[in-house]
């Protein structure tokens, strides 16, 4: 078995593996920490070999399971954006789980927090790596519901059990929407692999499963409103956005950052995989129309959302409401980028996806470090505190400086491209990046005057442990370097995955020639 | 019409209007277990219309058995059998509906558990203080 099929099934193992290792060891907690550092960092290798691989290789990667090949069976087709997004998933799970340890030091259960862990990074990856559009529904699944378990992992706390159920129910709705389109995408194309869709969409033909039966501009426009419907509730954009500010939160603070800064992504990305490969380049006019009219409901959809989620963070008295608004507003950058349909706006979409992922997680990982110490997540209470933990201010005030865009951090430049993608289309649409930006950069320094300079609320003495803080340089300094290196990033790795993504036809090529080895009788 | 169109159309309706009151359960009921119950429902009508995506009207049914092992035989049983691979898809859909269900039934029990009752109304009420 090759890197490729195995990235996703580490992790799989792993969780399947850890409930029964932990009865035999009997929950020793070293034991299931060092368990879980094994299995995110076996994963990470692996991923970082998945990455160097779809980068050396000129072509998307391909693994088929079973041998069995495209139209048949599900393959696994990796190309340089799925590679580059799945290397930096399984980095920040890898450090989310050496943050874990000291930050669940007072809870029970944390063989089930890891089981769960694992499980969601292996629906992460699977969602990237997938070629297979049944398989996406699978995998978003998979995601999903460790997901709605860990939101729930306070299960005696109210807030936490509520918004668990509320993130579940929508959640569901929308996957099942998602399965209903994909069931329509069937009916009209005959076929649910990712490429052989790709080939029909764009008049080519693909072995085995013959010409599109239905009409084809009615099924899309049907299937592919359902399913971005399923993708904004992913993705919380606004008017679907109301599960994310009380699920994100009432996560303990590590998944709290796995839930910013990865699982909304899952939305994004199988939307860029729609738009951009399947429905990408030259259409015929009617299905051009109908990829038009999403894109600008997505443009206007991500602009009303960057909006609100600025002007609502300045609302919050709790510092991780703030923090989860602030990621409905960056989902809305990303929806404005990838609405646009061109390749400028990939490209500020992949690097803001990256850029927004470490950030936000630092943020998250960073004001965790306080609510540790303080045990409370109102401002207020965290107020004097920065003055006792050093590192921890220092982190936050990196995260904030990022992720509202000064230079020479990373989402500067990302922020920078997305504003070019969009000047592009209209200047209205670049200044919502701008007027966002500042609204949100209110909202951040509060929190950071209040935690630097605040007059402390009782008087405690606060250390810091040094795994965590070990984790928040290291993701600060990786925002510092990605800030500074951000040309070469651009032009090394960000521009090749954004032509791969395009080129639907190298994409098809690819798996036609597995498929070409099909012999019918 | 001939009657099989006619109950083909009407099975079609009746599964839309399915869609429609599991929708309206979901938002307007106040009850937690009838909304999960309106989900459950929400996700059979889905799964039998994708099964009905891959059915196929033929007159006379024939049971899907392959008679010979021939060229001929297979040609003529492909022409009249109905699609499997929608009924494969969701079988799985039905696997993963099982987990979510169960999933939200433990978290209503213990909604239950911290707040006494299951009215999406006095919840919110309540708010998320201890």
């Amino acid at each position: 078995m090759d890197v490729v099929g195995l990235t996703p099934i580490i992790p799989v193992l792993f969780a399947f593996g850890l409930p029964l290792t932990s009865i035999i060891i009997k929950g020793n907690r070293k034991i299931i920490q060092a368990y879980a550092l094994v299995g995110t960092g076996l994963t990470l290798i692996s991923a970082f070999k998945l990455f160097q691989l779809a980068y050396s290789s000129d072509k998307p990667l391909i693994y088929t399971f079973g041998k069995w090949v495209a139209p048949i069976g599900i393959i696994y087709e990796v190309d340089r954006t799925s590679a580059l997004i799945a290397l930096v998933t399984a980095a920040l799970m890898f450090l989310i789980a050496i943050y874990s340890y000291r930050y669940l030091e007072h809870e029970e259960g944390l063989e089930w927090y890891y089981t769960l862990y694992l499980g969601l990074e292996a629906g992460l990856l699977g969602v990237l790596l997938t070629g297979d559009a049944f398989n996406l529904f699978v995998m978003i699944e998979v995601t999903s519901i460790a997901a709605y378990a860990l939101v729930a992992f306070y299960r005696g706390r109210r807030d936490a059990v509520h918004a668990a159920l509320k993130y579940a129910f929508i959640g569901a709705i929308g996957t099942t929407m998602y399965f209903l389109a994909l069931g329509i995408l069937y009916g009209a194309f005959g076929t649910v692999n990712l490429a052989d869709l790709t080939a029909k969409v764009h008049g080519m033909d693909f072995p085995l499963t013959g010409a599109p039966v239905g009409d084809i501009v009615v099924a899309s426009g049907v299937a592919l409103a359902l399913a971005t419907w399923a993708f904004l509730i992913k993705s919380a954009i606004v008017p679907n956005h109301f599960w994310l500010p009380e699920a994100h939160p009432a996560a303990p603070s590590s998944i709290s950052a796995v839930l910013s800064g990865l699982v909304v992504n899952v939305g994004v990305y199988s939307l860029i995989r729609f738009l951009y490969t399947v429905y990408g380049g030259e259409l015929a006019p009617g299905l051009a129309k109908v990829v038009g009219t999403l894109g600008t409901v997505l443009i206007a959809l991500g602009a009303i959302s960057a909006l609100f989620g600025a002007l609502m963070m300045n609302a919050q008295r709790d510092v991780k409401k703030l923090i989860a608004y602030s990621t409905i507003m960056h989902m809305g950058y990303l929806f404005m980028a990838v609405g646009l349909g061109t390749q400028l706006g990939l490209q500020a979409a992949l690097f803001h996806i990256i850029n927004h992922a470490i950030a936000k997680a630092l943020l998250f990982l960073a004001a965790g470090m306080f609510i540790h110490a303080a045990g409370s997540r109102d401002i207020s209470d965290l107020a004097g505190l920065g003055r006792q933990m050093p590192v921890a201010t220092f982190s936050l005030a990196i995260a904030t400086l990022s992720l509202v865009g000064i230079p020479p951090f990373n989402v500067f430049f990302s922020k920078l491209l997305l504003f070019n993608a969009l000047m592009e289309k209209s200047f209205a649409l670049a200044m919502v990046i701008v007027v966002s930006s500042v609204t949100a950069l209110v909202a951040y320094m509060r929190v950071l005057y209040r935690v630097w300079l605040g007059k402390p609320s009782r008087e405690v003495v606060m250390g810091e442990s040094g795994s965590m803080a070990f984790v928040v340089l290291l993701l600060a300094a990786a925002v510092v370097v990605i800030g500074l290196a951000a040309p070469v990033i651009l032009q090394h790795y960000i521009e090749p995955a954004a032509a791969q993504t395009m080129d639907y036809r190298l994409y098809i090529q690819t798996a036609l020639e597995y498929a070409s080895r099909l012999k019918i009788l | 019409m001939s009657t099989s169109e006619f109950l083909w159309a009407y099975l079609w309706v009746v599964l839309l209007l399915t869609l429609a009151v599991s929708l309206y359960g979901i938002i307007a009921r106040p009850n937690m277990l009838k909304k999960i119950i309106s989900l459950t429902i929400l996700g059979d009508a889905v799964n039998v219309m994708v099964v009905l995506i891959g059915y196929r009207l033929t007159y006379p049914i024939a049971p899907p058995i392959l008679p010979s092992l021939s060229k001929e035989a297979l040609e003529g049983f492909v022409s009249s059998a109905v699609d499997p691979l929608p009924q494969a898809l969701v079988i799985t859909a039905v696997v993963i509906g099982m987990a979510v269900n169960i999933l939200l039934a433990v978290l209503a029990i213990q909604l239950y558990r911290l707040y006494g009752t299951l009215d999406v109304r006095e919840i919110a009420k309540r708010g998320g203080e201890e």
